[in-house]
């Protein structure tokens, strides 16, 4: 694709054509706020935070639906910018509880971060506040609409990415609101939701929130730690947030390397195991009708002695193994070498054989 | 000294007679709130957050100022004490801005910390507010009394001090406020801008204005170091943010430390890589100006940019 070049705030940039001036700056490292722009969505130009002056054309265009042109000069920062996102973020802060004291997402709040960069405080407006009643549903995704600034990053995940199509904007105006089909909640009898969470994953302010994770913890106080799901073979990156040593919840991280931010449920909000009372920690031997606990010596022992007791009296082919796909790609290797050289049965299947 | 033999949460404790519930509880790792408590002079007593319950006593004893006995059975977190710590957060907050989306002490202010652990939104009590404006008339320190919750560790550590002691307590109920004498702006009174009243805040009363709008307080790692000025070593504060020394703070005095501007000046120059913008005389005043028009080199610095040297 043929090159296009243009200035920055005075910094000579070229970047492909058809790049939008939003993409070209931060190539850059120019700093534009957004809160509906997702790279990895389709542009709606909603929020208009990402407004820049570009002299020649009418009005601020919103960059990142904006594309570069040949010998464009663009202004990220000048002072009529600034004042147009003051204002925005003012009209957004009219109706926006001000709730940072204990809201879960204070510390990594989009419209916080920006409100704070551009000095903008709530009073500036008086007007009419949503008063919905937080949505708690279900055991995994609490929605609170009265923080929802509309950016809809949330539908777009879930048709773009989830591919599911649960909530969609819904009513008009003032009362518009993001919602499941009939507007029945997220655990409504009509909602197709399939709590994977990645809509809680975009969500740039505290509109969506972990159920299980409120009140464990502030934003600083928790450390991420980047690991693999243990669920299955696909192994979608994952970050474990820890307070104190132990695990509170599970986060997408942003650049996951083969599932980007999506999770399944069982990703995101299947941790309880970890710090669970009743989680087995040592191998149980049953001893007179009763599970008594061993060490692991003793109960590999044990299996290889059973083993060999069969082999013995039935046959390799008497023994069958099932692996499993918790498993790596390596310990079904090896599982399968240990079932047909060890034990030598072919007998060897894998539970998530789809 | 003789060891005192109680129960905390069920756990039995062993600390020296003299020792406060506060501090036995505290150092067997039990969690009690506190505003006003200063260890280097304990026993104020005034915020009433570090309340318990204690077997055979009369209402929830302050554990700051009541000192352990034989037997005694604490209780540090149960349902009496955590409704009372509510109500006194509730009441706090009934007269504090709720302004932690742009306040410069938000995530590190101990009223928000508690706020969040006793799951206190500040929404069910309404009534008169203070309206102060705010105090910016020292340089270094800004002061805004809205956010005051009265615990006086600025006026106890401004105390120690003996040449100081700026800050008192003015006025009486709803009125009362730290104030310097007959009430004057921080900057016209004796204050030296020592820092150390800002370092013991306990929330977004008393703040930096170095760190004002430099970042949130999770996005600035601080990093100590010892002031060289002279030989009392007091430390201070790198905060970084991205790795670049923004700004440097004094850390809470130490016994018999002083603190001095002159320090935190000092360290400013030595840590700050940026330097400062220069300041141009024109038409009889200052004006911020950039090092090239300073130094008289515009013409060649727009030239060696136009041909992409720099």
């Amino acid at each position: 694709m043929p090159d296009v070049n243009l200035t920055i705030d005075g910094v000579q940039v070229t970047v492909p054509a058809g790049t939008t001036v939003l993409e070209a700056a931060r190539t850059a490292g120019i700093f534009i706020p957004t809160l509906c722009h997702d790279p990895e969505l389709s542009s709606p130009g909603a929020c208009r935070l990402c407004i820049v002056e570009i002299p020649g054309m009418r009005n601020l265009p919103a960059s990142c639906v904006t594309t570069v042109s040949e010998g464009m000069e663009v202004k990220t920062a000048s002072d009529a910018v600034t004042e147009a996102r003051q204002t925005i973020l003012e009209l957004l802060l009219a109706n926006h509880p001000v709730d940072c004291l204990t809201c879960q997402k204070n510390g990594d709040c989009r419209l916080q971060d920006y409100a704070y960069l551009y000095s903008v405080r709530t009073n500036r407006f008086g007007g009419e506040k949503h008063a919905y009643s937080v949505e708690e549903d279900n055991p995994f995704i609490v929605r609170d609409m009265n923080k929802c600034i509309l950016c809809g990053k949330c539908v777009r995940m879930c048709a773009e990415i989830q591919g599911n199509n649960v909530v969609d904007f819904a009513f008009r105006g003032f009362d518009t609101k993001v919602a499941p089909a009939l507007n029945t909640g997220l655990g409504g009898p009509d909602s197709n939701c399939v709590f994977c969470g990645n809509c809680v994953s975009v969500c740039p302010v505290g509109a969506l929130a972990e159920r299980d994770m409120l009140g464990q913890g502030r934003y600083w106080e928790i450390d991420r730690v980047r690991t693999t799901c243990p669920y299955c073979g696909t192994g979608c990156t994952l970050g474990l947030n820890v307070k104190d040593g132990r695990v509170i919840g599970v986060t997408s991280v942003p650049d996951g390397d083969v599932n980007g931010r999506a999770l399944c449920v069982k990703g995101r909000f299947g941790y309880g195991f970890i710090h669970h009372a009743d989680r087995l920690k040592t191998p149980l031997i049953k001893r007179d009708g009763r599970f008594e606990e061993a060490t692991w010596p003793e109960a590999l022992a044990l299996i290889a002695d059973k083993m060999g007791t069969v082999k013995q009296e039935y046959g390799a082919d008497a023994i069958g193994v099932f692996s499993s796909a918790r498993c790596t790609n390596e310990e079904n290797y090896l599982m399968m070498k240990l079932a047909r050289a060890v034990f030598g049965t072919n007998n060897i299947d894998h539970c998530a054989r789809l | 000294m003789a060891s005192v033999q109680l129960t905390i949460n069920g756990r039995p404790v062993a600390v020296p007679a003299g020792t406060s519930v506060l501090d036995a509880a505290r150092r067997k790792g039990f969690f009690i709130p506190t505003l006003c408590h200063d260890p280097q002079e304990p026993g104020f007593g005034a915020c009433r957050l570090c309340i318990v319950e204690i077997k055979g006593m009369r209402n929830l004893p302050a554990s700051c100022v009541t000192t352990v006995s034989p037997g005694m059975e604490v209780e540090t977190e149960s349902p009496a004490v955590v409704e009372a710590r509510q109500t006194i957060l509730e009441l706090l907050l009934a007269n504090h801005p709720l302004d932690c989306l742009t306040c410069e002490k938000n995530g590190d202010c101990r009223l928000q910390d508690y706020a969040y652990r006793y799951g206190v939104k500040g929404e069910r009590f309404t009534g008169e507010k203070h309206h102060y404006p705010v105090d910016l008339s020292n340089p270094y320190i800004a002061r805004d009394l809205n956010k005051c919750v009265l615990c006086g560790l600025c006026v106890r550590t401004c105390d120690r001090v003996a040449d100081r002691r700026v800050l008192d307590f003015a006025y009486r109920g709803f009125d009362t406020r730290v104030a310097t004498a007959m009430d004057q702006p921080l900057g016209e009174s004796a204050c030296v801008s020592c820092g150390r009243c800002v370092a013991v805040c306990p929330v977004g009363a008393l703040t930096f204005r170095s760190l004002a709008g430099q970042g949130r307080t999770w996005q600035i790692k601080k990093e100590p170091v010892t002031c060289t000025f002279c030989e009392a070593g007091c430390t201070f504060d790198l905060n970084r943010k991205n790795g670049r020394v923004v700004a440097v703070t004094p850390r809470e005095a130490g016994p018999g430390r002083p603190l001095c501007l002159k320090g935190r000046l000092g360290m400013e120059l030595r840590f700050i890589k940026d330097a400062q913008a220069p300041l141009l005389k024109k038409d009889g005043q200052f004006e911020k100006s950039s090092w090239a028009e300073a130094l008289g080199l515009t013409e060649i610095i727009d030239r060696m940019r136009e041909r992409g040297e720099i």
